[in-house]
């Protein structure tokens, strides 16, 4: 038997073996940074200091000291803080001074997950149990038995949850919890970056509501914030919480060596520029270190990628080391799933993970030795995020990002100085989203009623107080509204995703047996979970035997083919009314309301291993209407000589090329925003291309891309043109459109529609 | 574009409750609370007074009834005796009203504008009855629109006794409501004090959760306390009636909801004269008797329960008979008198129901590892149960895994046990 390589060995054999060392685009290292330390805050409880002591903390990292500064001096404040840089310092430590100077003092932890919050409360635990005083901790979530939760209501120091229930569980019972809104002294939001777009827009209100409550109770609580790097973490901070924020970045913490490898697989085509499956390669690498028993972590971008790649590990490693020694993580997995798969990491039983974003997070899984990215995560946030997994606590770490066919992917890898310089990321979010607001104001209104000029933090609501009242949700007397209906408006209210409901998946496999197995969004249902579709969980097949709309239930059947499938979505767009606009000669760009009729048609099976469409059928879902915001980017007729079939290919580039870049400059997942382009746009009748969100009333996307449309057509219009395809490929304008002048055109047609001058 | 026509366009993405009614709601003119009230008239025709205070107002409702009035199968002045009879007897127990009299006890109900405890679930009508000058008394305060509280709350609080309520349920939902909307305008009205309780749902709950579907007090009063009500307008219709009541101001069809709670506090009086009935065995021996045996030994009193038992294994059916002994059985157990519970549970592990043969066997299990170490006979046990359980996940608290690890216990048990006495001989 052959003795097992180590990390150190496999990283010389990737520079050097033929089957890998070509494939490398960029190889970059950062070295091991030593720690920046200073001695303990004066201020700092003595016990505090022991209990540091004894666990070896000799001193606070230059960012740890600072945030404890400005936060006993009521300051709120965000910490912009790497993976692995004792960031739970910044909140914990000012934290436990405040509960041990006076006992009635109380703190909210926020995270934004619930395994998170799990793993928050063991460290957090720990440290207070070293220090032997007093300090109870609970997280209150789902999960929580209901015989402990009237306890944690009055005698929690600490309460752990998450912004759902926050707002469905604490905020509408706060008579419940008088004790906490009373003395709540902190409040903690961690992994701030997490909250943008649409959850990010329901979770500011969320703290609309939470503050005006403090506010009811007589309380004024500081806020702390932890971030991971992006371009405007203080901004973020301040519109998520409406408090003004102190920024705390000087990070002292040490790191170790990593290596960060661009990995482009190979082109198969040339005139097509198609490259090799980066799952095909991401399987390949991971095969290799899982064979040598290194601890590696592979993420994929969606659920559905996640499941193949499973399946394609399993298969071949299982007999090396067990079935259960590889398994996938990701959202849809019930709780205790996730528990297990965690606790396996940490014990070493698990070798391999395969996982969505979901662990993207600052989940404890201990060390890892490897990481691979299939595919760029979508955000340079993320990418450092998710490469934290690797190396976390000890030396050397190798993390490998295997580039896609998509146009983003093949941006960054061959851009790497836009990767490794300054983030340009912005987080957006946009709390004042009508149906956002007006769905948290409702709420607000059953916890406490409104008074006449009161505002919902900084947003002015006279009118959507009105409406409710006009809708009779709302009842008017004496200058105050108060909540009158019957229902609880919190439960039909869900943070996260797009559509109210979502759509349970129900196993028939083992009838009359049946079990629930996940859920998920309406709108990711329409195209995953239609009649048909072949839905993967935990590598297993299903396929969907009934999609039953009304009931929002899929009934699945656990099935073994060798094809996914893969469906189409038809949408139709017409613009409602224009509310910002500039005009050139060539071209003008507007910002607007937009309503979007979108259906899915057909799907496609696709075999796997060769990716070849095997066969397709009809989808009949009923058309989802959706009114949004949207940029709108038109041109002015000019003498292009070109027929309308040539613009409308060339235009299919240009959308499917922004399509990809977009999300580089809004932070968002390319799903979150849609290109659409129209030869001859009904509301103005000039060839256009829709850049809309894809959240009813839009959380603030399009206009940053309305904002920013002549960089980001000029960043487009480059990255075609430095595309090595020759008439085009997926990396670049995509390959629906038929015509060979297409590349050629888009980025002419990027040029006219920007402000370039030809 | 003006904030408004952005909120009618969205209004697809916006969950609004459905209303026949579109005409939009007429722009109500600054109200003067001292003016007149809307149709005064017939709420004076339906005994009802308005109650000022600061500018705002509520309403109150005062009707009464004779003391010799029949509500169901007792009449009012029964109370009286239970009152006595409580007073007389030396048990204890959480129904017990000795050390106070009839007059002392308030029968209490709210009505709400939706189910669940949220804060924003309004109370609009508090009611109760009590007896005062040898009548009873119904008085109801009625909200009359939300935003009034503070006399709803005002004149509730200088009205009633909250140290002797008598509730349905009332400590789960209708006194933690009280609060929630309390606290929401503690500031204005004086402090909620403790309160004493006696909450008839779980009593009600323990005798009879077996016969009725839901144990709820319509199904109460109509299977049990024999009361009828007419043209009752059903409790979960309240919320709806409430929001028209409150849009249109006309009383009449509020009329129907508070009758529907004025039969609700008074059938707590007869089902309160029940329920004292049963614990106290005013009846002598009914079906009802075990349940009440089984209440009272968990309430720790022991002989109470054992005289039960013996009078159910006296003239008892056959299967109260073995709801007795098992009863018994485990009062044996605890007496150590380990050879009479066996017995007993033998008899219930042959002829019980489903229940009671897997507790019945689950407990001689037990007793012959512990107690008897008999390893065979215990393993005979479990293997029985093993049989009942016929592959269900779990019955009663009862999985296979605990069977198995029970085995496999016994039968290292008996593997040693043969081991030794190999040694002896």
């Amino acid at each position: 038997m052959k003795l097992r390589k180590n990390l150190q060995e496999l990283i010389s054999e990737l520079k050097t073996n033929e089957d890998f060392k070509d494939n490398i685009a960029h190889w970059h290292t950062i070295d091991a940074k030593p720690a920046s330390v200073v001695p303990y805050p004066e201020t700092m409880d003595k016990r505090l200091q022991e209990a540091l002591k004894k666990r070896k903390i000799d001193g606070l990292y230059t960012h740890q000291a600072t945030a404890f500064e400005a936060a006993t001096k009521g300051k709120s404040l965000v910490a912009v803080t790497p993976t692995a840089s004792g960031k739970t310092l910044c909140y914990n430590l000012p934290v436990i001074q405040s509960i041990l100077e006076n006992d009635k003092t109380r703190a909210l932890y926020i995270f934004p997950t619930k395994a998170l919050s799990y793993d928050q409360k063991s460290e957090l635990h720990e440290m207070i149990t070293e220090m032997e005083v007093n300090i109870n901790s609970y997280t209150y979530d789902g999960d929580t038995p209901s015989n402990i939760r009237q306890k944690i209501r009055k005698a929690g120091h600490i309460v752990i949850t998450n912004p759902d229930m926050l707002h469905s569980g604490i905020l509408p019972h706060h008579t419940k919890w008088v004790s906490l809104f009373e003395n709540l002294k902190y409040v903690i939001i961690d992994e701030l970056h997490i909250y943008r777009g649409v959850f990010g827009s329901h979770t500011a209100n969320v703290i609309r509501r939470l503050k005006r409550i403090c506010h009811f109770y007589g309380s004024d609580p500081v806020f702390i914030c932890t971030s991971a790097t992006i371009a405007n973490p203080k901004e973020l901070a301040e519109e998520l919480t409406e408090k003004s924020m102190v920024l705390v970045n000087n990070n002292g913490a040490p790191s170790g060596k990593k290596h960060f490898v661009f990995y482009n697989p190979p082109i198969v085509n040339k005139p097509l520029n198609i490259r090799r499956s980066a799952i095909l390669e991401a399987r390949r690498l991971a095969m290799e270190f899982l064979r040598n028993k290194i601890q590696t972590i592979v993420f994929a971008r969606s659920r559905v990628r996640v499941e193949i790649l499973l399946t394609y590990l399993q298969e071949l490693v299982s007999k090396q080391l067990g079935p259960k020694s590889i398994r996938g993580y990701r959202g849809g997995y019930l709780p205790k799933q996730r528990r297990e798969i965690e606790k396996g990491l940490r014990e070493g039983s698990i070798y391999g993970v395969v996982s969505t974003n979901a662990l993207e997070l600052g989940v404890d899984i201990g060390q890892l030795q490897v990481c691979i990215m299939t595919g760029y995560p979508g955000s340079i946030a993320s990418a450092w995020q998710q490469a934290g997994r690797a190396g976390r606590r000890h030396g050397e770490a190798l993390i490998i990002m295997v580039g896609s066919s998509s146009a983003l992917d093949q941006y960054i890898v061959q851009n790497p100085e836009y990767f490794f310089g300054k983030n340009p990321e912005t987080a957006r979010i946009n709390p004042d989203n009508l149906v956002i607001l007006v769905d948290h104001v409702k709420c607000a209104a059953y916890e406490l009623p409104f008074k006449a000029g009161e505002t919902f933090g900084k947003a002015e609501i006279a009118d959507v107080l009105e409406f409710l009242t006009e809708e009779r949700v709302l009842h008017e007397n004496n200058g105050k509204w108060f909540w009158m209906n019957d229902a609880f408006p919190a439960h039909n209210i869900s943070l996260r995703s797009a559509s109210q409901e979502n759509v349970v998946i129900i196993d028939l496999t083992n009838e009359p047996d049946v079990k629930v197995i996940g859920e998920m969004d309406r709108y990711s249902a329409m195209t995953l979970l239609h009649d048909e579709a072949i839905y993967l969980h935990q590598g297993v097949q299903f396929q969907v035997e009934e999609l039953d709309w009304e009931e929002k239930k899929a009934y699945v059947r656990e099935v073994n083919v060798d094809y996914y499938t893969d469906a189409n979505l038809a949408v139709q767009l017409s613009v409602l009314e224009i509310d910002k606009q500039r005009n050139s000669d060539s071209h003008e760009a507007a910002f607007g309301d937009v309503s979007v009729r979108a259906m899915a048609t057909i799907f496609k099976k696709i075999k796997f291993d060769t990716h070849d469409n095997i066969g397709s059928g009809p989808i009949t879902l009923p058309e989802e209407e959706l009114h949004t915001a949207s940029a709108m980017l038109s041109l002015n007729p000019v003498k292009l000589g070109w027929d309308e079939n040539r613009i409308e290919q060339g235009m299919i580039g240009a959308a499917q090329a922004l399509n990809g870049m977009v999300p580089l400059y809004v932070m968002c997942d390319p799903h979150d925003i849609h290109v659409y382009p129209q030869v001859k746009a009904a509301h103005n009748e000039k060839p256009t291309i829709f850049i809309y969100d894809r959240y009813p009333g839009g959380v603030g996307l399009s206009e940053k891309v309305y904002e920013n449309a002549d960089l980001i057509l000029r960043e487009t219009r480059q990255m075609i043109e430095r595309c090595q395809c020759e008439t085009g490929c997926p990396s670049c304008v995509g390959t629906d459109s038929a015509s060979d002048s297409a590349k050629r055109d888009a980025v002419q047609l990027l040029k006219l529609f920007g402000s370039e001058i030809i | 574009m003006s904030l408004k026509s952005k909120l009618g366009r969205m209004k697809s993405h916006i969950s609004l409750p459905e209303t026949e009614n579109t005409v939009p709601k007429e722009k109500k003119t600054t109200k003067d609370n001292f003016s007149a009230i809307p149709f005064l008239e017939k709420w004076t025709e339906n005994l009802t007074s308005v109650y000022r205070l600061d500018g705002s107002h509520c309403l109150i409702r005062e009707t009464s009834y004779p003391l010799d009035y029949q509500h169901g199968s007792y009449r009012f002045n029964d109370l009286l005796g239970i009152v006595d009879s409580w007073n007389n007897s030396p048990l204890e127990h959480p129904l017990s009203s000795a050390g106070h009299q009839a007059g002392d006890l308030f029968f209490f109900d709210t009505e709400t504008t939706g189910l669940g405890g949220g804060t924003g679930n309004t109370i609009f009508l508090l009611g109760y009855a009590f007896f005062e000058n040898d009548r009873v008394v119904v008085r109801q305060h009625i909200l009359p629109e939300p935003g009034n509280e503070i006399p709803l709350y005002q004149s509730f609080l200088e009205k009633v006794n909250y140290e002797t309520l008598v509730t349905y349920n009332g400590k789960a939902f209708d006194w933690p409501q009280l609060k929630t909307r309390h606290t929401l305008i503690k500031e204005h009205v004086p402090k909620l004090p403790d309160f004493g309780h006696f909450d008839l749902y779980h009593g009600s709950r323990r005798l009879w959760k077996n016969k009725l579907d839901k144990v709820k007090l319509a199904a109460v009063e109509k299977d049990i306390l024999g009361v009828q009500r007419e043209n009752d307008i059903p409790g979960y219709l309240a919320p709806i009636i409430y929001f028209d009541f409150v849009e249109r101001k006309d009383p009449e069809i509020l009329f129907g909801i508070m009758k529907h709670n004025e039969i609700d506090v008074l059938s707590l009086i007869t089902l309160y004269i029940h329920l004292s009935r049963q614990v106290l065995q005013l009846d002598g021996y009914n079906r009802e008797s075990l349940e009440i045996a089984r209440w009272l030994k968990l309430l720790g009193n022991a002989e109470a329960a054992r005289q039960t038992y013996e009078a159910a294994i006296q003239e008892g059916t056959e299967t109260e008979q073995l709801t007795a002994l098992h009863g018994l059985a485990l009062q044996w157990k605890k007496d150590k008198q380990y050879n009479k519970a066996k017995e007993a549970w033998e008899l219930v592990a042959a002829g019980g129901n489903e229940r009671q043969r897997v507790e019945a066997w689950h407990e001689l299990a037990k007793m012959h590892e512990h107690h008897f170490r008999d390893y065979e006979a215990a393993l005979f046990a479990t293997e029985t149960l093993y049989v009942i359980l016929n592959g269900r996940i779990s019955l009663y608290g009862l999985t296979p895994e605990d069977l198995e690890k029970r085995s496999a216990r016994l039968q290292k048990k008996k593997a040693k046990n043969a081991a030794l006495s190999a040694d002896d001989r």
